[in-house]
């Protein structure tokens, strides 16, 4: 049995790399040899003049799919190692019938032109061009076409099962198509120049001769094993029956062992996407690195660019709701979800349970492994003799922390505290170890709004100079600006980085109960931050402009009144969004000192229930810029517990400045 | 030196189809073109306006290095092939392949609009010729059948505008 790159997910190795470049020198050298390196030659099938594309095309279509069923039949490959492409019907009808618009224009398709550059053609050096700048301009209306690409979803679904017949019998049509066609396509150019077959007439007899035999021969030897279709049907085709997802299940197809997830998270492999289910306080006591935390019901949303793409594994705490949720999934085409064994129980149990507190004699390579996982998912190694099998000790529930916790966690080494303070207050008088930023620097220019959040991968990059590892616990200290923590909060959140804290009252809160601080700089080894796209809360102009018209959210402006109401402004018109509430977020905080800090969460729970009909409602926040908005964000989502906050980012400043949006 | 004679489209056929076989037993995967020259077009973006590019939904899914992809190394395998045959068969030559009554002007204006359609395309329809046509038929799924077949239709519903740039 071949493994294939896919299945290994080792196809973004440098083995699959040269793989590929040998592959495509095999490639480009038979689209040469065929004659595909002239244009000419490539739209003669369109002028009835040429109809080698046709041939050709088609001798490899059959050759490469009676050989690949041959390869499953004979058990060196299954269907569930290859790739499968989902169809799109309306995406495919549209695209197919641009690029044949383009294809006869232009005279060439990519690979052909490729092929067709290196021989000297400067009219496909042209067309490569175009073919970027195309995909480039795609990338540029995506938002527009966004409906389009994805009009007509099928998932994978072979030819065989739409027409509703066995595949060995679509073989044999397909073979005696292949046939006719090649024979159609000698009479129609004989027709044309009058030449006879000459010595295509042997090549192409043997030729057809072999295909219908092949064929044939297939379905026969695929009769006489009754679970010969079975592999093709189970592992890629629309689950068209429950007995099939009952077999995959028996067949333990749909699971994945905790060890096993723990190495392939270990060493970070591609297109492994792993999803928590539990609620988000669960999530936010402990998850797995990298984790998704998405709600059940936005399962099938949420995961839909992952269908068929990467690995998917499910888990919670135990097995129930997890293989409802793969289930489910795999109902709609998703062949790639999986479920964790055990749940997240387990594998703490099996993965991360020190070699002295097991019962069982461990042997050391095994043992050794787990030291690994146990450094990587718990975030250091501690001494193994008194370690209880829980991951670290419980943090808090309520993400707000005081001054008396942070002292007791100073030295635990997954602790990371950044201070927000300008840079003469942090290099005056600081906590041990802490690191300065300059909120700020976390928010760029994105599509000309200046004060946008920096998308998860530059912000991931920052983490890794910092030296935060995503099993850190971040703590952040603030200067006289609330707003501040909230934002470096919901940077974090952006990169699925649960488990951060904010100290309430900031630094000046340590510094008045006589705390410890320093002037030195911390140690800091960079870490490797890897990148998630976890971020489910950011919302742009179209879709608040959505909510604007459907007005099935709630709409809160969080800027001082006298700019909701349009009183004063520095945007480029004044006012608010239509229908949007006033909620200034000064009306959470009570200052203490001159300091702000947030209320007490009993006092914000009461404010915010006679604004807000239930914990589902979905609410959009905005201010002016964002900052202020991810204080009311962190109040709703973190400390109060509501589901469905959406952050409108480029806020009011985007919103005024678009004359096109509706304003009141 | 003479050029050599295409190979008989059958047996240049059945390479392919071995060509295409390997890169499923070996790759997990078909073939593809279009994927490298959008991870081109990717990275030319990145180049001009990272942040733009990153926070774009199609192109920044691709992360910041999206020449690390496989189809990527493919599409030079491509074009090194291509040489390597063209050059064993002296077929190598520079020009502008036209009708010999059509301007150097009108082929070059049609061949870029025409990749600038199928750029576009091969993102709408997850893959071109290679990917779709070639590789997901083999495959025998509904999507790619259905793709081919619009290609066809497409290209013969169109074939008389284009055709003056053929013309001898």
């Amino acid at each position: 049995m071949i493994s294939t790159m896919y299945q290994l997910g080792t196809l973004d190795s440098a083995k699959a790399f040269l793989a590929s470049l040998l592959v495509g020198i095999a490639f480009g050298f038979f689209l040469e040899r065929a004659g595909f390196g002239s244009s000419r030659r490539l739209t003669g099938v369109f002028y009835f003049k040429d109809m080698a594309v046709i041939k050709v095309m088609f001798t490899a279509v059959i050759t490469a799919a009676l050989g690949l069923t041959c390869c499953i039949v004979l058990g060196w490959v299954t269907i569930e190692g290859i790739y499968l492409m989902p169809t799109v019907y309306g995406a495919y009808v549209v695209g197919g019938l641009i690029f044949g618009v383009g294809f006869v224009m232009g005279g060439w398709c990519p690979g052909t032109a490729a092929a067709g550059a290196a021989s000297g053609k400067m009219d496909a050096l042209i067309f490569l061009l175009g073919a970027v700048i195309g995909s480039a301009l795609f990338n540029e209306m995506f938002a527009l076409i966004k409906p389009l690409y994805e009009w007509g979803q099928g998932g994978v679904v072979f030819i065989y099962d739409t027409l509703g017949m066995s595949k060995g019998t679509f073989n044999i049509i397909l073979s005696v198509a292949a046939v006719l066609m090649f024979w159609g396509c000698e009479w129609i150019e004989r027709r044309r120049t009058g030449q006879s077959l000459g010595e295509n007439a042997s090549i192409l007899k043997t030729l057809s001769v072999a295909v219908l035999t092949l064929a044939v021969v297939l379905v026969a030897v695929g009769a006489g094993r009754p679970s010969g279709e079975q592999p093709m049907g189970q592992a890629g085709g629309v689950i068209s029956s429950e007995s099939q997802l009952l077999e995959a299940i028996d067949m333990a197809q749909d699971h994945i062992e905790p060890e096993d997830l723990a190495d392939r998270m270990l060493r970070r492999e591609s297109g492994l996407i792993v999803v928590d289910i539990r609620p988000v306080i669960e999530y936010m006591d402990y998850h797995l690195p990298n984790a998704l935390n998405i709600p059940m019901k936005d399962l099938h949303q949420t995961l839909m660019p992952y269908r068929n793409v990467g690995t998917i594994v499910l888990y919670s705490n135990g097995m129930t709701h997890p293989v409802q949720a793969r289930d489910s999934l795999y109902r709609s085409g998703y062949t790639n979800a999986y479920i964790l064994t055990d749940g997240l129980n387990g594998f703490i149990e099996r993965c991360l349970t020190p070699v002295s507190l097991r019962d069982e004699i461990v042997p050391l390579e095994i043992a050794a492994k787990i030291r690994a996982w146990r450094s990587f998912f718990l975030g250091s190694e501690a001494p193994p003799q008194a370690e209880p099998a829980t991951p670290s000790e419980p943090l808090p529930s309520s993400l707000l922390v005081d001054v008396q916790w942070l002292e007791k966690q100073l030295n635990r080494p997954d602790i990371r505290i950044l201070d927000l303070r300008s840079q003469p207050e942090y290099s005056t008088s600081h906590i041990q170890n802490s690191l300065a930023l300059n909120v700020e620097n976390l928010r760029t220019n994105i599509n000309g709004v200046g004060s946008m959040l920096q998308p998860g991968d530059m912000l991931a990059g920052y983490m890794s100079a910092m030296g935060i590892r995503p099993t850190d616990t971040v703590v952040i200290l603030y200067g006289d600006k609330t707003q501040d923590a909230t934002l470096a909060g919901i940077a974090l959140e952006r990169l699925g980085h649960a488990s951060y804290r904010i100290l309430n009252g900031g630094f000046a809160a340590w510094k008045s109960a006589g705390k410890p601080i320093v002037t030195d700089l911390p140690e800091i080894a960079a870490s490797n931050y890897a990148v998630t796209k976890s971020d489910m809360f950011s919302v742009d102009y179209m879709t608040v402009l959505e909510y604007v018209r459907s007005k099935k959210g709630i709409i809160l402006d969080v800027r001082p009144a006298e700019y909701y109401e349009g009183a004063k402004s520095n945007e480029a018109r004044a006012g608010h969004i239509p229908g949007a509430i006033n909620r200034p977020y000064t009306e959470d905080l009570v200052n203490v000192d001159d300091i702000p800090q947030l209320k007490p969460v009993e006092e914000l729970a009461r404010a915010y229930a006679r604004l807000i009909p239930s914990e589902n409602s979905t609410v959009v926040v905005y201010c002016r810029t964002g900052h202020q908005a991810s204080q009311t964000f962190f109040v709703l989502k973190r400390l109060l517990g509501y589901k469905n906050i959406l952050w409108f980012d480029a806020g009011w400043s985007q919103w005024a400045a678009r004359q096109e949006l509706p304003i009141e | 030196m003479t050029k050599i004679k295409y190979t008989n489209p059958y047996l240049a056929g059945i390479g392919l189809g071995l060509t295409l076989l390997l890169s499923f037993l070996i790759l997990g995967a078909g073939l593809g073109a279009s994927s490298g020259l959008a991870r081109i077009a990717a990275c030319t973006e990145l180049y001009i306006a990272k942040a733009h590019t990153l926070s774009s939904e199609y192109f920044g899914k691709w992360g910041q290095n999206p020449m690390r992809y496989y189809l990527v190394f493919m599409l030079v395998g491509i074009f090194i092939g291509g040489l390597c045959s063209a050059l064993l068969a002296n077929r190598m030559e520079l020009q502008v392949e036209r009708g010999r009554r059509s301007s150097v002007r009108l082929r070059s204006a049609f061949a870029l609009i025409g990749g600038v359609l199928v750029g576009f395309a091969s993102r709408l329809a997850n893959g071109c010729t290679s990917g779709q046509a070639l590789s997901g038929t083999a495959l025998l799924l509904t999507g790619s059948f259905v793709f081919l077949i619009c290609i066809f239709v497409g290209g013969y519903a169109t074939a008389g505008l284009f055709r003056r740039q053929w013309n001898d």
